[in-house]
């Protein structure tokens, strides 16, 4: 006969009977629940939110398959938070050093990181505290890496990723990486994905205040490191090289602005070990990174202090 | 320029072209043939006035091409007091590389890596060269050193430059389209910025500078012996550095991101970061072309095409280089040769063998010697040596 004293679960069953709302779309979870069983974000979020009561900003980094979100995102972060003197980022739970992990291991390999999956609970929903030098005390963020699959496709089909329209409706401006490879090389597909985008967003909110006309967009050309003339002035190479997008631009968004960025300071093909030919960056040189995040970053805040977007109240 | 050049030159550097001439040479020794070229295009059979050989030499010693008065030929014709000026402005503006062996680590994006990685990692002689003794620029190339070379009309000088650039040539310009690098502006690097190193140059460009100052760049093989140092203490041990310094990284010594400038500074900074032959930033501060080719894999476009871009090779990492084992003396990166980046520049090369040398010379001059001493004589030793003597005791 044992002396174990068996535990009374009865509390729990109180527990499970709260829902608790995932902080991406609002809709109810159990309280012990991974993932949001409807947006498949993880609730770790959710978690970190209801325990510092402060509702992170959240700005989007978006842009088609291949045009160096990840890179872009892993990149940022890593540099950010080697830099005391400027803007600061502390991550956030060892999830959100993993982003920063894969992609600079991959880097430092000469190689670039493997293609986002499209499933959301797949992402890395990297969250961490900012520091701005203008910018008395430090504030949340939330910066998911989405698959740039998935984002196509709840463009083209939207609601087929409840996670991304969530995300979208809720941030307070958002970075959208054009890759300057294929505009140089004449190709259209970018013009038009970023249209599309630009598009969606200028359709998701309807109210005049909150709408996506008065947040902020960076325009990131990406891989310009294959481009000089991109570096020298974005505006007038946007101008020349997507007239439609910068057109639109001036047409639906009152805070836009065109940015270069670049990682690799050059890329040539090689033969990796079990993947076979691979594009890869002969060598590694950020340029152009940090500005349009800290131009948006001052923006977001410059707006309001509150997260945009937001049907739930503050928590104190 | 030219002319006045052609007024030292002996009788038969007329026709050295031809076989008879060239018979003149040291062995395994040649005149670049694009600087010949030119020499020919403006010779006059004008004589020289008696005191226009030490202006000249003067001249040429301003504009940094000490290198051309030494060559063979035109070194037998100058005054003791000249050659001495001559190899003076040499040995202060270049450092000797002795003959040895280096190990070259392969690019990640070389066909060798493959084997390097698996087959052969453990079998590292196999990827061991031999370097003849070599003089390397002590500092980069500087914006006010290539001034004299466009002030001099280097860009409109075709024979100084590889043929299948010629059509490129008039593309080389500054952003107000005069011929120089690309951030220059009205044919003038800007102001404040005579001592920094010239970027924004294409590996041609580089390489007509080059020429033009009678040298050459560098092969990666040298590069690296020049910043590693290899010492060779048995044919199984085989001590080489990673950093000029030794084998730790060490901010303060390089110019790489995370440095405290953030920016390309002047040549003779981060002086702490020297080699042991007395070169400065080899690591950090710019990339710097070196005259070997990287063979990559053929773009997936190319191939359809049945065309490639060759890379040239670019080492030591700049001044916003990311990552720390990137910036190191084995690290090798590419570029198209074509391209005129903004973080990228030069140092020359000058093979030892190309410059005259005189019997009553310290030994450092006559380093060519140096592979046919006997094992027991150190090279620490051998600085107390002449040449004469060191020819002397060597085996017959």
């Amino acid at each position: 006969m044992t002396n174990a004293v068996l535990p009374l679960d009865s509390y729990r069953l109180a527990q499970y009977a709260v829902q608790v709302p995932c902080y991406i779309c609002e809709q109810g979870n159990a309280f012990d629940a991974e993932l949001c069983r409807h947006c498949q974000a993880p609730m770790a979020l959710a978690r970190q939110v209801h325990m510092q009561k402060i509702l992170p900003q959240m700005i989007a980094t978006v842009g088609s398959s291949g045009v160096g979100k990840t890179v872009y995102l892993g990149m940022l972060l890593d540099m950010l938070s080697r830099m005391p003197d400027q803007i600061q980022i502390v991550a956030r739970g060892a999830f959100s050093v993993t982003l920063q992990q894969n992609v600079m291991q991959s880097l430092a390999r000469c190689e670039f990181p493997a293609k986002t999956p499209n499933e959301p609970d797949r992402w890395n929903w990297v969250h961490c505290q900012v520091r701005h030098p203008k910018v008395k005390d430090p504030f949340e963020l939330i910066m998911p890496d989405v698959a740039g699959e998935a984002l196509l496709e709840e463009v083209e089909h939207p609601f087929s990723y409840l996670a991304i329209r969530s995300f979208l409706m809720k941030c307070g401006g958002a970075m959208i990486l054009v890759d300057t490879t294929c505009l140089d090389s004449g190709k259209r597909a970018q013009d038009y994905f970023t249209l599309k985008l630009l598009t969606y967003l200028s359709e998701l909110d309807n109210d005049e205040k909150t709408s996506w006309q008065n947040r902020p967009v960076a325009l990131v050309f990406s891989k310009a490191d294959q481009c000089e003339d991109c570096f020298d002035d974005p505006q007038i190479y946007a101008q020349r090289h997507t007239a439609a997008l910068w057109q639109f631009c001036r047409e639906r968004f009152r805070r836009h602005k065109f940015f270069a960025a670049g990682v690799a300071g050059g890329t040539a093909m090689r033969t990796a070990p079990g993947v076979g030919r691979v594009r890869a960056p002969l060598r590694i040189e950020p340029r152009g990174i940090i500005e349009p995040f800290t131009w948006i970053v001052g923006q977001v805040m410059a707006k309001s202090q509150q997260p945009t977007g937001w049907t739930i109240k503050r928590q104190k | 320029m030219f002319n006045r050049l052609r007024q030292i030159l002996p009788p038969w550097h007329k026709d050295r072209r031809s076989e008879a001439s060239n018979e003149t040479l040291p062995a395994d020794c040649s005149v670049d043939p694009a600087l010949g070229d030119a020499l020919d295009d403006d010779f006059t059979a004008e004589s020289p006035p008696a005191d226009g050989v030490k202006s000249l030499v003067d001249q040429m010693l301003a504009h940094h091409r000490c290198a051309l008065l030494l060559r063979p030929q035109i070194a037998q014709n100058l005054t003791p007091e000249l050659y001495a000026e001559a190899k003076q402005a040499l040995n202060e503006s270049m450092g000797l590389v002795p003959t040895g062996n280096v190990y070259l680590e392969p690019s990640v994006f070389d066909a060798d890596y493959r084997a390097f990685a698996s087959e052969n990692s453990d079998r590292p002689h196999e990827f061991t060269v031999v370097v003849q003794s070599v003089y390397l620029d002590r500092y980069l190339v500087t914006n006010r050193q290539f001034q004299k070379f466009v002030n001099a009309g280097g860009y409109e000088e075709m024979a100084i430059w590889d043929e299948e650039i010629w059509p490129a040539v008039l593309d080389f310009t500054d952003q107000t389209e005069q011929p120089g690098p690309r951030f220059w502006k009205n044919g003038r690097y800007r102001s404040g910025e005579a001592n920094l190193p010239v970027v924004g140059i294409s590996w041609y460009e580089a390489v007509a500078y080059a020429r033009w100052v009678g040298k050459r760049l560098p092969t990666e093989a040298e590069w690296v012996k020049a910043g590693s140092w290899p010492i060779t203490l048995s044919p199984q041990t085989h001590l080489q550095r990673k950093y000029p310094w030794g084998d730790t990284f060490d901010r303060g010594k390089a110019n790489i991101w995370g440095s405290k400038p953030a920016r390309i500074v002047a040549v003779e900074e981060f002086s702490e970061g020297a080699s042991v032959g007395g070169l400065y930033q080899l690591i950090g501060n710019v990339w710097e072309w070196t005259a070997t080719t990287l063979e990559t894999d053929p773009q997936p476009e190319e191939a359809v095409q049945g065309y490639e871009t060759l890379l040239k090779t670019i080492r030591g990492g700049a001044f916003d280089t990311y990552f720390e084992h990137q910036a190191n003396c084995h690290f090798s990166s590419g570029e198209n040769p074509i391209f005129r980046k903004h973080n990228i520049g030069f140092r020359c090369a000058l093979s030892i063998c190309d410059i005259a040398v005189r019997p009553d010379e310290p030994l450092a001059d006559a380093a060519q010697h140096v592979e046919a001493l006997p094992d027991e004589i150190l090279p620490n030793e051998l600085a107390n040596h002449t040449a004469d003597q060191v020819i002397e005791e060597m085996p017959t």
